[in-house]
């Protein structure tokens, strides 16, 4: 791994398109302000493996055999006062 | 005068069928989902036999419905703790101590597993009760990845 120091208001390049500038460094964070193309998906590491799961739950509907299937497997869970 | 009702417009979904989009009952969302960054706006459907069931269909997308549970039914002491950021997107009191049922509604996303159903509490979506704003939140809180069983318990898995 590219291991780079960077101050606030300074920035590293991605390939000629892409541009990650440091906005603002805190005790415990670092806020990044990125520049890239549109094409060009931007997104957190945790919120990468969530939508995966995201693709997983739209299935639910149209590959869980209908509404009454899906119904009939959760049929034992209490409705909440 | 004859009075003449005004046209609901209706949403088009491949699970639900046609359901009347009624105006303020929508969901917005500024940032889309996860996955699903283009889609903007959901409409939260009920079907009262099928209670505590939420439906998540997507406006402009007709093959795309979230089937959902309020959190409440299946952890009792669910724990939430919202980021500056998530409140921002949210737009939610920085400072209020929200409480679930009056502020937020939690809802769990459900995903198939081979004659079950899977949820991921750490990833809830967390709706504004006051301005219908919509968003994924990543907690830190550790919550977890839990799997329906046939006792209808939720087993933590992950």
């Amino acid at each position: 791994m590219l291991v780079l120091r960077r101050r606030v208001g300074e920035a590293i390049l991605l390939g000629p398109d892409i541009e990650i500038e440091v906005v603002e460094i805190s005790r415990t964070r670092v806020k990044l302000g990125v520049r890239a193309p549109r094409t060009v998906c931007v997104t957190r590491r945790e919120a990468a493996a969530v939508a995966s799961e995201n693709r997983e739950a739209a299935a639910l509907a149209t590959s869980g055999g209908g509404i009454e299937n899906i119904v009939r497997l959760l049929r034992n869970i209490p409705c909440p006062p | 005068m004859t009075a003449t009702k005004p046209e609901h417009e209706i949403v088009i979904s491949q699970f639900l069928g046609e359901i009347v989009r009624e105006p303020g009952n929508e969901l917005s969302l500024p940032g889309g989902l996860p996955g699903f960054e283009h889609i903007q706006t959901l409409l939260p459907v009920e079907i009262p036999v099928h209670r505590p069931l939420v439906f998540l269909q997507s406006t402009s997308c007709p093959d795309v419905c979230f089937v959902c549970l309020p959190v409440s039914s299946i952890v009792s002491n669910y724990q939430i703790r919202i980021s500056e950021d998530d409140r921002a997107v949210l737009d939610l009191d920085p400072d209020r101590e929200l409480v679930m049922g009056e502020d937020i509604l939690c809802l769990a996303l459900l995903a198939p597993l081979p004659g079950s159903v899977r949820t991921n509490l750490d990833a809830p979506i967390i709706i504004n009760l006051r301005n219908y704003r919509c968003a994924q939140v990543l907690l830190a809180v550790t919550n977890g990845t839990r799997r329906l069983t046939d006792d209808g318990s939720w087993d933590l898995i992950c």
